[in-house]
């Protein structure tokens, strides 16, 4: 099969994109879309992290906010207690990373080796305990009401601001493509596919689930810290399942296993509920727009388990084989013709 | 002493709550091998229909049998829809039952408003009883004896009916008893109907004992629903009562002597149970 | 005799493994057909696409002149076909006579007379009522798992494997029970042990790579060195 055609024809779309994207602040005047782009990038990066836990490994965690939620309060404080320079928040940035790369793998390597109910009510749990620990530790994180804090100068253009979201975004796509693409990817994808078969190959799953959650959760972390410095604000939403959720929707909208899916999903999601939220304010049935992917998000996960992208893919590949058919057949019919 | 006494009563009464939704999860694990993170919008239905019911006929025990009448439809509903189409694959049953779960959250604030609803106890339960020092508060012997009889009653369906003898088979072997004759896709949605019940009907009886009713209420009781099973071991009955028993017992003293741990004791009981001794504390035999 | 079972062409994928790949049957009524063939060869796969456990993806099956490949497993239990599973499927924290209860689907004068009829084949089991069947030996065990499948009248029962594991003592007795059960209804008996399997089966099939690639009367596979070799490594 023409992969490499394929492959060179998604490589052409993406940088038409990319161009859009870089041009747009130039284009456009809106401070709106700006920040509502920089949302996106920011909920995409947050959402790839979540297709490589469910979309590569099959692992379903409900607790990935508290990835989240380190990254973005490592960046709160430190900008906060330390002056707001770029070194800072970069240092802030690493800080996060380190710490949820330790937590999910601690996490993981207690939890993984569960059945995925458990692991999923463990996740729940312990997400849970760490929103409540967020919550009391008033003297760090002033709890529920949380606290603003000054961003690097530099931030203090939107346009910059977007183009340091957008650089990252492009970055973690590149490095997780890679990632799922080396054999390390494929073997996460065979314990997706069949855990026990994978272990009867010799694989030691449990080590290359707790890498996958390593990396989900670095990744979240980065996002994190970028969603504080968006807001210069933070408080205890960055930990609540909310947050998960929102990463779950839009992974499963989009696509699951695909990482383009995530974000294509993030477009959606996030689009969606600025323009259903503006709708809410003139009519008030709005406001319950949740229900509404809801409704999708479960007819998703029954008639749609591949989301856009994936049910995209799989109309292109039939598409492409009833053509190819049609052309042997064609030929076939020439050749009893001709003999 | 009467302390120790009140606090007892508060946790075993909050412990009977939790029972009646674990209950219905832990069966439903046991037998279904789903696990449904739905349940809680069971209980949270249960209550606000049978608390508007019981305002609006001024009568509890009508509204307590509506709250079981829209456990028992929800379930039906829910088994139909939601839980069959996607059995066998377990992460998708994770996902649907979780969406689900938010959907009928969200329908609770179309329905009934997003504001949180008081309940007042009924007449003939409110009030306590004076013993010397000791207070006593009726409702919640109450919520403790409904318990005891619920389980007491199941107990009995489970050990010395016919139809309570397959659920157990089915939870011990669901392939045996196919192979047997019997179809389990009826006892299936049998034990869901039930489980949903029963998880209705600690909605109600909640109302009144904590005064109000909210649309969270039961995402927040559904993940101690899901401590107590995880504790009780999955799929066992009594195991689910000893649990429940426990968790309450812990919330109510830890409420009291270390309040900030309280909501973290549970969860971190949970999660050593789940790391050291996955199959539950109480939990008899599976096979 | 008459034909009780009769399977065509039948396959069966297990995921994207295709386990059967032609399987040719016939169970005759008052028999004991043995289905013998190396470990893997699919035998208990066999078995199972019957019970409708792991369903034919094509072929068809009959039993007594009806079409039962698409049934469900509920329904072909209840058409009279038993299934005794390799691993016996005693529900192990009821007891004996739990177990059997579920398996009795009405208690009728029919079935309790049944149950009295195999409680003297099987001794045993009235010894250990009320003990629990996981509590029960690896004979024991068996035996239960047999009674269960009797005590409804089956018109058929598959047996798999019913000597695996038992010492020479109790395969005997599970012999003796099956003659014994051979009176009253028709045996599919999977076995490894071809001692036994001779000495109790009427007719043979052979099995090999999901396929029957040989079938007859008992007799004539006895005396057949060449087909023991090739396909039972035996001999």
């Amino acid at each position: 099969m023409k992969t490499s055609n394929l492959v060179s024809k998604y490589n052409i779309l993406f940088f038409i994109i990319l161009i859009v994207l870089i041009a747009f602040p130039f284009v456009a005047d809106s401070r709106t879309l700006t920040i509502l782009l920089t949302q996106i990038f920011i909920f995409s990066i947050l959402a790839m992290s979540y297709d490589i836990l469910l979309g590569y490994t099959g692992i379903v965690s409900f607790g990935h906010a508290m990835f989240f939620g380190i990254g973005a309060y490592a960046t709160a404080i430190m900008l906060n207690t330390f002056e707001a320079t770029i070194p800072v928040f970069i240092g802030s940035i690493l800080l996060g990373i380190l710490l949820s790369a330790l937590v999910s793998f601690f996490v993981g390597l207690l939890t993984l080796r569960l059945k995925s109910h458990f692991f999923a009510m463990l996740t729940l749990a312990i997400s849970g305990l760490l929103l409540v620990v967020a919550e009391k530790w008033r003297t760090v994180t002033k709890g529920n009401d949380g606290f603003t804090f000054r961003a690097p100068d530099i931030f203090k253009d939107r346009i910059v601001f977007y183009f340091c979201v957008l650089a990252c975004l492009v970055i973690v796509f590149l490095l997780l493509r890679r990632f799922v693409q080396s054999p390390l990817g494929r073997v996460l994808i065979a314990v997706r596919e069949n855990e026990q078969r994978t272990r009867s190959l010799g694989f030691k799953t449990l080590h290359y689930k707790v890498i996958s959650s390593v990396v989900a959760g670095v990744v979240a972390s980065l996002a994190g810290s970028l969603y504080a410095v968006s807001l210069r604000f933070v408080n205890t939403s960055v930990m609540t399942i909310d947050i998960t959720l929102d990463a779950l929707l839009m992974t499963i909208i989009g696509g699951v296993g695909t990482l383009i899916g995530p974000i294509v999903g993030s477009v959606v999601i996030e689009f969606a509920q600025h323009y259903l939220s503006g709708l809410a304010r003139d009519f008030p049935i709005f406001e319950r727009w949740i229900i509404f992917f809801g409704i999708i998000y479960i007819l998703a996960v029954v008639f749609f388990p591949k989301g856009i992208v994936g049910s995209i893919q799989q109309a292109l590949t039939k598409w492409k084989m009833k053509r190819a058919n049609n052309r042997t057949f064609a030929l076939q019919k020439d050749k009893e013709r001709s003999s | 002493m009467d302390l120790l006494i009140s606090l007892v009563i508060n946790g075993l009464a909050t412990g009977m709550l939790i029972f009646l939704l674990a209950a219905g999860l832990t069966l439903i694990f046991g037998l279904m091998d789903v696990l449904n993170f739905a349940h809680g919008g069971l209980f949270v239905w249960g209550a606000y229909t049978g608390v508007l019911t019981y305002t609006y006929t001024e009568s509890f025990i009508i509204g307590i049998l509506v709250a079981i009448l829209t456990g028992v439809v929800l379930g039906f509903i829910m088994e139909k829809l939601i839980i069959t189409p996607v059995y066998g694959n377990h992460v998708q049953q994770i996902l649907i039952t979780l969406g689900f779960m938010l959907v009928l959250q969200e329908m609770i604030k179309v329905a009934f408003g997003p504001n949180a609803i008081p309940v007042k106890v009924p007449e003939l339960l409110a009030g306590s009883w004076e013993l010397g020092e000791l207070i006593i508060i009726k409702y919640r012997i109450f919520i403790i004896v409904v318990g005891f009889l619920v389980f007491g009653i199941f107990h009995f369906i489970l050990t010395r009916t016919k139809i309570g003898l397959i659920v157990r088979a089915g939870v011990m072997n669901k392939e045996m008893v196919q192979a047997l004759g019997i179809n389990i896709k009826k006892v299936f949605l049998f034990v869901f109907m039930t489980g949903a019940a029963l998880a209705a009907i600690g909605g109600m009886l909640m109302a009144p004992y904590s005064g109000s009713i909210y649309a969270e209420m039961g995402m927040e009781f559904a993940i101690l629903g899901f401590i107590v099973v995880v504790i009780g071991g999955m799929g066992s009955f009594s195991g689910s009562l000893l649990a429940a028993i426990l968790v309450g017992l812990a919330g109510s003293f830890m409420a009291y002597y270390v309040p900030f741990l309280s909501l973290a004791v549970n969860m971190i009981l949970m999660a050593v149970v789940l790391i050291f001794r996955p199959q539950g504390l109480f939990r008899t035999a599976k096979e | 005799m008459e034909s009780l079972l009769k399977l065509h062409n039948i396959q069966t994928h297990i995921g994207q493994f295709h386990i059967l790949q032609g399987i040719q049957f016939e169970a005759k009524q008052g028999e004991v057909s043995v289905l013998l063939g190396r470990n893997g060869a699919g035998k208990t796969t066999t078995l199972k696409t019957i019970m409708g456990l792991t369903p034919a993806s094509s072929g068809s099956i009959y039993f007594q002149n009806q079409q039962i490949e698409k049934k469900p497993t509920y329904e072909i239990a209840n058409i009279g076909i038993g299934y005794v599973p390799e691993d016996q499927g005693i529900f192990a924290g009821l007891t004996v006579e739990e177990n059997i209860k579920v398996a009795m689907r009405k208690e009728t004068q029919e079935a309790l007379e049944r149950q009295d009829y195999v409680l003297t084949l099987f001794p045993d089991l009235k010894k250990f009522w009320k003990k629990a069947g996981g509590n029960l030996s690896g004979g024991q065990k068996q035996m239960l798992a047999m009674a269960r499948a009797f005590v409804n009248d089956s018109k058929l029962l598959l047996i798999d494997e019913p000597s695996k594991g038992l010492a020479p003592i109790m395969v005997e007795k599970v012999m003796e029970a099956i003659l014994e059960m051979k009176k009253r209804t028709s045996i599919v008996l999977v076995e490894q042990n071809f001692f036994m399997a001779s000495k109790i089966g009427d007719t043979f099939t052979l099995i090999d790579d999901g396929r029957t690639v040989h079938r007859g009367a008992m007799n004539e596979l006895i005396s057949d060195d060449d087909l023991k070799h090739k396909y039972l490594g035996i001999g």
